[in-house]
């Protein structure tokens, strides 16, 4: 504990808000004061009035209306004082904004920095390269295999053909038992053809 | 002699104490007025914070017409609190921290901690966040008498100063201070909240 949290120093612009702030307070505060003249005021002409003393009525709101045009006054002033201060506040957030926009940029041009034209220009004609590269020596490969060893391959692969066909005979030896009853004959039925076995005739003329 | 609760004209709860007509004498044993004076503080703050009321004045005993003087007089049993027993009321709470004198070297007037520094200190640091006033400058004038009513309407400025000392020592908070007077800028804080 005791760690002070970092708050931001107080500038000159700072103070200088804080004061118009205190400048339009004080403003406020004055029409405050004014605007309870003002209904004393008026309570005082209507007093003198219900007494019968005409005059000092019309003292009185003429005392008024001096103060009314105070009010109207110190409106005007306190509009432009606001006025300043949020073109002030609004000022401060573009700054910000500016900062920010340029943060911005400033990470976006680093980026750039290592990632300019001609090195992408070379990475990809490396990468180029070595995709030719590859396809040559794969090219080079197929070509040793079809030479020599491609009679070899099919060689074994015809002897494993054989096998299995070797295979397959030696496990079908049953054979159907020979009919008991005389053979009837039925109805001409139509002869089997080659076509069952698979065998499509193609383009036939 | 049934006691019983009674709701004032501003919608307040009076406890069915208050139609007791020894509570608004001071008792000569000291025991029992410790009681009766425990009861008087809760009475006095609950009742200034449905009213929002700042302070409390001895001479509130004294007058009548004034913000007080639905507790601090009950005419149904025709009793009210005497000028006196107000004053030792009022020292038993500044003793309780409760209230402070104000201004300090006397002790006639209080200001009321219905909510303690550090309460008003939350409320403050709420308000200017709800309302998107952090890390702009504003004076005490903007809090007190701000366009919009808010709950720190009116606070009087010895209890503002105590809340914004309390964030400022939180860092949610900044006094600024010129020739002309004292402004205030709240931060978000550090998000420990």
């Amino acid at each position: 504990m005791g760690t002070k949290p970092s708050v931001p120093k107080i500038t000159a612009q700072d103070r200088a808000i804080l004061d118009l702030k205190l400048q339009r307070d004080k403003l406020k505060q004055y029409q405050k004061k004014i605007q309870i003249i003002l209904d004393r005021e008026h309570a005082i002409a209507r007093e003198h009035m219900a007494a019968g003393q005409k005059d000092r009525a019309v003292i009185a709101l003429r005392r008024r209306k001096y103060q009314q045009s105070m009010l109207v006054k110190t409106d005007t002033q306190l509009e432009n004082l606001e006025q300043l201060v949020s073109t002030i506040e609004f000022s401060l957030v573009e700054v910000s904004v500016f900062h920010g926009l340029k943060q911005g940029n400033e990470v976006l041009k680093q980026i750039h920095k290592e990632m300019n034209p001609e090195t992408v220009e070379k990475l990809l004609e490396e990468t180029q390269e070595a995709r030719e590269y590859q396809t040559e020596i794969s090219a080079m490969l197929a070509n040793t295999l079809t030479t020599d060893e491609e009679e070899a391959v099919q060689e074994e692969l015809e002897q494993i053909q054989a096998e299995v066909i070797q295979e397959e005979k030696g496990q079908e030896v049953q054979l159907p038992s020979v009919p008991t009853v005389q053979p009837v004959i039925s109805e001409r039925e139509p002869e089997v053809t080659e076509s069952n076995h698979g065998k499509v005739p193609v383009l036939v003329e | 002699m049934t006691l019983s609760t009674q709701t004032t004209p501003s919608g307040f709860l009076l406890p069915s104490i208050h139609s007791a007509p020894p509570f608004f004498t001071e008792q000569p044993n000291p025991t029992t007025q410790a009681i009766a004076t425990d009861h008087w503080i809760r009475l006095i703050l609950t009742y200034a914070r449905h009213r929002k009321l700042f302070s409390l004045k001895v001479e509130d005993a004294e007058t009548s017409g004034n913000d007080w003087d639905e507790i601090l007089k009950n005419e149904r049993i025709n009793r009210k609190m005497l000028p006196s027993h107000l004053s030792n009321i009022l020292n038993a709470m500044v003793k309780k921290n409760v209230a402070v004198y104000e201004p300090p070297k006397q002790t006639h007037s209080v200001v009321l901690y219905w909510r303690t520094p550090e309460e008003w200190a939350e409320a403050l640091h709420e308000w200017a966040s709800s309302t998107g006033q952090l890390n702009t400058i504003m004076t005490y004038y903007d809090i007190t008498d701000p366009p919009i009513n808010s709950e720190l309407t009116n606070i009087p400025i010895l209890l503002l100063k105590k809340a914004i000392a309390v964030l400022t020592r939180l860092g949610k908070a900044q006094v600024i201070g010129i020739a002309e007077g004292e402004g205030v800028r709240f931060f978000a804080g550090l998000g420990n909240k």
